[in-house]
């Protein structure tokens, strides 16, 4: 079918069959991660992310798709797991602003947006890494930006954007040798390819199969790509005459046809004029054409206004009142109304959430993550205020940490992630509350315990900060677990089920024996020998094996002193850290 | 001129044979195990006080010497000659009530042109011993009171260079002078606590470790940090046989310059406030 523009209930079946289809593959995306190790899974970071995005969107659902897109990108912010899914969130947050006042996309809005979503998204991590979901996205937002120009079809857009994203991805191991080394592309940047794919099916007509988990899955009204006026209860309650800049206008401005002098552009006085009798104002300058799109109660003044600037195509005028009273006809005869769409307005941006007032607080607050009730008892003992669980497994989403940080009262709070896929999502948490907070970008638990320790109460966070990283540097951080498949990485053959070992962020050695992996992991460890070692036994560690280390230890290195302590934590039989 | 004569307490851990030489007199201060009551440094020696310390279930008390003790002292010292300036060291006053009683005493001599000076050691244990040694000796070559006690008082260093390590934090506790050293009591970590005395004496944590061998490079690093490659005398006091004293020490001597190393062990009362396994090593520039 040909569609030239969406709204949000076409965007809203966009997003629940890309959600859709990232769920159903998201095993296919978690076996794309690098280190054969059973944690940091993508696919599952990337679907609950979009889980998250996918109901705040449902509770919020309108025809207007600056509103649609606005809901899921405040669901994704909040429920972003994992690096992808923090990159996943910034991607739609990007571009649902761009899209923020518009009621229908074009396909010359939807590049755009998908633009600004990659420039936010480069600008919100620190140091961008190319062959990652973020070229992906990029390579697909380019080549969506020069499509648009010559073609206003939707759904080809989308077609095209799909297809250079999976072109990308094809290309990411070229940039990352990591990733040519495994032999596997970004497993980030396959989610997003998995979401376009969604993208395209739903705009070619698809749905999502009934019967699936109710978290991707919509009442069939609301995935009904054809229902391009579809009604919802919101704008029932709109009086027809409430719209007061009612023609929807939506033209481009040629500015280089040979012969005819044009007036200098300046969009913010163009932009201001148009704002006289209009909102929803949209103005996209490139080298030669301009795009605009603006709801106007005189388009006879904007078109007088655009004329100076160049030949008008392209020109699509349409009266909303009308659109709106065939709505409110429509909705009569259908029985259903949305009862939740009442709160339909009330949605806050968190950015404006005020915080609590009127209490003194302590100067200082402490959360770290942690796996395993061990762990999390010696961080507690440690001064640490709030101990999230995750870390390998399950992730820490955005709001997790937002929420830690709201319940805590002090002046200053510490972040420990203790996992390099975690940091992100911390990091855009911090950016959510007012709170002053301080990410320690803590890598290992064994580096979180150090940093922890280095903690000076009567000192400043900039000091703080200052020892505490310096203090998790100083840790050779050692952790021992199963591998879940086959593969060879950095000269270590790895067999699946064997145990290997990871000195920081490399695999040193596998092995069919643990103990005989954990002397391997060790014995690289301890090359720069050190005072102490520390050894967090996790559910899957036993007398005998943690006796033998220890034997092993101190006839090896007598000068070390052992400290040993229950960690707990899963898929980890042993956790190790020299000082 | 009468030469100057030295008083000091038993908690300034001055080996008896080095306080014989140098003729310094020594106040005892008291533990009591229940009813027993021992004098520090002469009823009790180290290894019986650490194994019934160790044994005890309940904290020995200790006690001050009272200002009459003080004063017979005073007066016998005046006796044998009523010229001779008395300075009389003690444990820093935020620790002890000692100084106190001292200076109580002072005021009770009726002694005709009795000269006594009490000083304030600001420190504790051989970070308060080595003014006392600095003092006796230069008491022996005649020096004056004023310059006795100039001296002492750049002795005391601000205490930057006394570091004690503790195997545990609990008799700190229990005995009330943890100071600003109670960071951390609770981890189930192995934390160390690096130990050392504010200006007037006070007990602080100036900076804590995993296990007692981080502790110790750390100590090396702080003491790095303040002398770099000055000519030192280091002074290791131990409490038990624990070898940590002697690693401090070697580790101490490998990365800085030390001329002279004295030894001495921590007495009964310093004893029952760090407990056994306690170690410290004091610095002095030469």
């Amino acid at each position: 079918m040909s569609k030239r523009a969406i709204d949000g209930s076409d965007f809203a079946s966009m997003a629940l069959l890309g959600a859709d289809l990232l769920k159903r593959n998201a095993e296919k995306v978690n076996a794309l991660n690098v280190f054969p190790v059973p944690d940091g899974d993508t696919g599952t970071n990337m679907n609950l992310t979009m889980t998250s995005g996918i109901t705040e969107l449902k509770n919020k659902q309108s025809a207007h798709l600056g509103k649609t897109a606005e809901a899921l990108s405040k669901g994704l912010l909040m429920g972003a797991r994992g690096n992808s899914g923090v990159i996943l969130s910034q991607l739609f947050r990007g571009f649902s602003k761009s899209l923020a006042h518009v009621e229908q996309a074009t396909a010359m809005d939807i590049a755009a947006a998908l633009q600004h979503g990659v420039d936010l998204a480069y600008k919100a991590v620190v140091k961008p890494v190319e062959g990652t979901i973020l070229t992906v996205a990029k390579e697909a937002a380019r080549h969506a930006v020069q499509f648009a120009r010559r073609n206003t079809e939707v759904l080809e857009l989308m077609v095209e954007v799909h297809a250079r994203a999976n072109e990308a991805l094809q290309k990411t191991p070229d940039l990352l040798p990591v990733l040519k080394q495994v032999g596997v592309v970004d497993s980030g940047g396959q989610g997003l390819v998995y979401i376009y794919e969604g993208f395209v099916q739903a705009l070619s007509g698809a749905k999502v199969e009934v019967g699936q988990d109710s978290a991707t899955v919509a009442a069939p009204a609301e995935i009904n790509v054809v229902k391009h006026s579809e009604p919802t209860s919101a704008q029932a309650k709109l009086e027809t005459l409430d719209i007061e800049f009612f023609y929807d206008m939506e033209f481009f401005i040629k500015r280089n046809v040979s012969g005819n002098s044009v007036a200098v552009f300046d969009e913010s006085a163009y932009k201001k004029a148009l704002s006289k009798d209009g909102d929803s104002i949209l103005v996209i300058t490139d080298d030669d054409i301009i795009k605009v799109h603006v709801h106007s109660r005189k388009p006879g003044d904007v078109f007088n206004l655009s004329v100076r600037y160049g030949e008008l195509t392209d020109i699509h005028i349409l009266n909303m009142r009308e659109q709106h009273r065939q709505l409110l006809e429509e909705e009569e005869t259908s029985s259903e109304a949305n009862l939740s769409a009442a709160e339909l307005l009330a949605g806050q941006a968190i950015d404006n959430r005020p915080t609590e007032h009127g209490f003194e607080r302590a100067p200082y607050g402490m959360i770290a993550v942690a796996l395993g009730e061990g762990v999390a008892e010696l961080f507690r003992s440690s001064d640490v205020d709030v101990v999230l669980s995750g870390g390998q497994t399950m992730n820490p989403s955005t709001e997790d940490f937002v929420k830690a940080i709201e319940a805590l009262s002090a002046e200053h709070i510490f972040i420990f992630p203790n996992n390099s896929n975690i940091i992100l999502a911390a990091e855009q948490a911090a950016q959510l509350t007012e709170r002053q907070v301080t990410i320690i970008p803590t890598k290992t638990i064994p580096q979180g315990i150090a940093a922890v320790l280095a903690f000076k109460e009567d000192e400043t966070p900039e000091r703080n900060k200052e020892w505490m990283q310096s203090a998790a540097s100083m840790v050779i951080s050692g952790q021992v677990t199963k591998a879940v498949r086959d593969t060879s990485i950095d000269g270590v053959e790895i067999t699946e089920g064997h145990y290997i070992g990871l000195k920081e962020k490399s695999i040193v050695t596998s092995e069919a024996d643990l103990l005989a992996a954990c002397q391997a992991l060790l014995a690289s460890m301890l090359e720069d020998e050190g005072d102490i070692i520390t050894i967090l036994t996790g559910e899957d560690a036993t007398e005998d094996v943690t006796s033998a280390i220890c034997e092993w230890i101190n006839e090896n290195h007598s000068d070390l002193e052992i400290d040993l302590q229950y960690g707990g934590q899963p898929l980890y039989p042993y956790v190790f850290a020299v000082e | 001129m009468s030469k100057v004569r030295i008083v000091t307490d038993s908690t300034a851990d001055i080996p008896a044979e080095v306080r014989e030489e140098l003729g310094i007199t020594m106040i005892s201060l008291k533990v009591l195990f229940g009813e027993e009551t021992y004098r520090d440094a002469v009823d009790l020696t180290p290894e019986e006080f650490y194994s019934r310390l160790k044994a005890s279930t309940a904290l020995p008390k200790t006690s001050q010497p009272s200002p009459a003790e003080f004063l017979e002292v005073y007066e016998q010292l005046l006796a044998e000659d009523p010229t001779a300036p008395i300075i009389s060291v003690h444990l820093a006053s935020v620790l002890s009530g000692t100084y106190q009683s001292a200076t109580i005493a002072k005021s009770m001599v009726e002694v005709e042109g009795a000269d006594i000076t009490v000083v304030d050691s600001c420190s504790a244990s051989y970070g308060h011993g080595a003014q006392v040694v600095l003092a006796a000796q230069m008491a022996q070559s005649g020096a004056s009171v004023d310059e006795i006690v100039a001296a002492m008082k750049q002795c005391q260093n601000d205490n930057t260079g006394v570091y004690f390590l503790v195997d545990t934090l609990d008799y700190l506790q229990k005995g009330g002078r943890i100071g600003k050293a109670s960071a951390m009591i609770g981890s189930l970590l192995n934390i160390k606590p690096i130990l050392s005395l504010e200006p007037n004496g006070t007990v602080t944590a100036v900076d804590k470790a995993r296990g007692t061998k981080k502790a110790m490079s750390k100590i090396v690093e702080l003491l790095k940090q303040s002398y770099g490659n000055d000519e030192l005398i280091l002074v290791v006091a131990k409490t038990d046989d624990d070898t940590t004293p002697n690693e401090l020490e070697q580790r101490v001597t490998a990365e800085l310059n030390i001329k002279e190393v004295r030894y001495t062990t921590v007495g009964s009362v310093i004893g029952t406030y760090t407990g056994p396994g306690t170690s410290a090593v004091f610095l002095f520039k030469v």
